[in-house]
């Protein structure tokens, strides 16, 4: 009777630690899901869906987002969308981050230059976050008032934008960022999306590091 | 007087079928309704409104659960004798004070993770609500229940152009730096204060519950014994 208690003991011993020995993998369900509708033309990107009105956004574009980029393998493109559907002039934000990073873009900026202080599109994100969430501002003048925090942050005057409204990158970016409603909808923003159609589950990131582990364990498959 | 020392003499020496009779009647039942409907009011019209702090997407959801209790209490209350009237409060009693506990319990990771420099854990608030049931309250009533305000933050943001009256103004100022039982120590956050609000309502209606469960059980037994030594011999 007690050799019996033993042997089972001993198996459930042997079994717990065959499964924690497999924890370091990761889980769909739990560390990230599939999308039901993939975003097109994405093989080999980390797009991050985002928004100005977005607590966890900025935080995740303070202290983990800056950190992840740069260490992406250098055949993986970083693209930022910009969520329009959320936020009183998310469209309007929508705009100016698609004219600003069409210009980074044509200044020769990386996707992995994106947080270096080059950038306009993070100069003027940056600008955003700072107003809406540490000064609290909300813009109730209305548009004009809302698109000077991003422009004055960049020094780029109204005319500029208008024109650089024109540049078909800029267009393109707006059109394929349209994208973004799905993924948010899905869990809230930020959302991670590894090749179009791994959204990574935010709540199960729980440093830099394994968050890089996902994204490099998502890239293989 | 009387009536409180009453029942609580009737609580020490008869704590079961004391408890099982209280639910008899319709003050305890409506005091939860009340109470339910008090909260949801309190954050809507005088929060959300006149102090301007915009509900978020757990917030509203906390909203749904209180409106749970208020249906569960009032359902009750139509004739508290009727049992499948009491079991179908019960139900949605006990429903909301669940839903409301694990709401408040996730509002409240949420809250001390915004407050920190370390984000990781936790999701932020989604960008539109999914209520229970796929009901589309939001769109039923988007002034209760549409999320306006992000989760963990909850401080009051006066539109420009506001007048605000002396009141208004220094409470206002007293909640600026969002919702706490007492602000100026940021003590008890809302969703701390909801989730002992819930776990207070779930331990009564479950004290209650089995109050009324172990009584009927009593009562058969005691019928049933009636009934054998009635039986001729």
């Amino acid at each position: 009777m007690k050799r019996k208690l033993l042997q089972a003991l001993t198996t459930a011993i042997a079994l717990v630690a065959v499964f924690a020995g497999s924890g370091l993998a990761f889980t769909e369900g739990k560390d990230y899901q599939l999308l039901e509708k993939p975003i097109p033309n994405a093989e080999n990107t980390l797009i991050k869906v985002f928004s100005y009105d977005c607590p966890f956004c900025y935080k995740y574009d303070k202290a983990v987002t800056p950190k992840v980029v740069p260490q992406l393998p250098a055949d993986v493109t970083f693209r930022p969308f910009h969520l329009k559907t959320k936020g009183k002039y998310g469209e309007f934000g929508t705009k100016l981050f698609a004219v600003l990073l069409a210009k980074d873009q044509a200044n020769g900026l990386s996707d992995k230059e994106l947080y270096g202080d080059k950038s306009l599109l993070k100069k003027a994100k940056m600008a955003y976050y700072e107003a809406y969430h540490d000064k609290k501002e909300r813009w109730d003048a209305g548009e004009e008032a809302f698109l000077k925090t991003g422009l004055d942050a960049v020094g780029m005057s109204k005319a500029e934008f208008e024109e650089g409204l024109k540049d078909p990158q800029a267009q393109a970016l707006i059109a394929e960022w349209d994208a973004s409603y799905d993924v948010a909808k899905v869990q809230g923003i930020p959302g991670f999306v590894v090749n179009g159609k791994y959204l990574i589950i935010t709540k199960s990131i729980k440093s830099v590091d394994g968050m890089l582990q996902l994204i490099n364990e998502l890239l293989k498959k | 007087m009387n009536f409180l020392q009453k029942g609580w003499n009737d609580l020490r020496s008869e704590p079961i079928s004391t408890i099982a009779q209280w639910q008899h009647g319709r003050f305890l039942w409506l005091l939860m309704a009340g109470m339910s409907l008090f909260m949801v009011i309190l954050a809507h019209s005088v929060f959300q409104h006149w102090l301007y702090m915009k509900p978020c997407e757990q917030c509203v959801y906390i909203r749904f659960a209180f409106f749970a209790m208020v249906l569960g209490g009032i359902l009750v209350a139509i004739n508290p004798k009727n049992v499948v009237l009491r079991v179908l409060g019960y139900i949605f009693a006990i429903y909301g004070c669940i839903r409301g506990l694990l709401w408040s319990v996730k509002l409240n990771k949420i809250h001390f993770v915004a407050h920190s420099d370390d984000p990781f854990g936790v999701q932020g608030c989604s960008t539109e609500p999914t209520f229970p049931f796929g009901l589309p309250l939001d769109r039923w009533a988007p002034d209760w229940f549409k999320p306006t305000g992000d989760c963990g933050f909850d401080n009051p943001i006066v539109p420009d152009g506001a007048v605000l009256s002396g009141m208004q103004q220094w409470l206002v100022d007293f909640y600026r730096d969002g919702w706490y039982l007492w602000p100026p120590s940021h003590f008890m956050n809302m969703a701390q204060c909801t989730a002992i609000l819930f776990g207070l309502v779930l331990l009564v209606l479950t004290v209650c519950a089995a109050a009324w469960i172990m009584n009927s059980i009593r009562n058969r037994e005691q019928a049933a014994e009636t009934r054998i030594c009635n039986a001729p011999q």
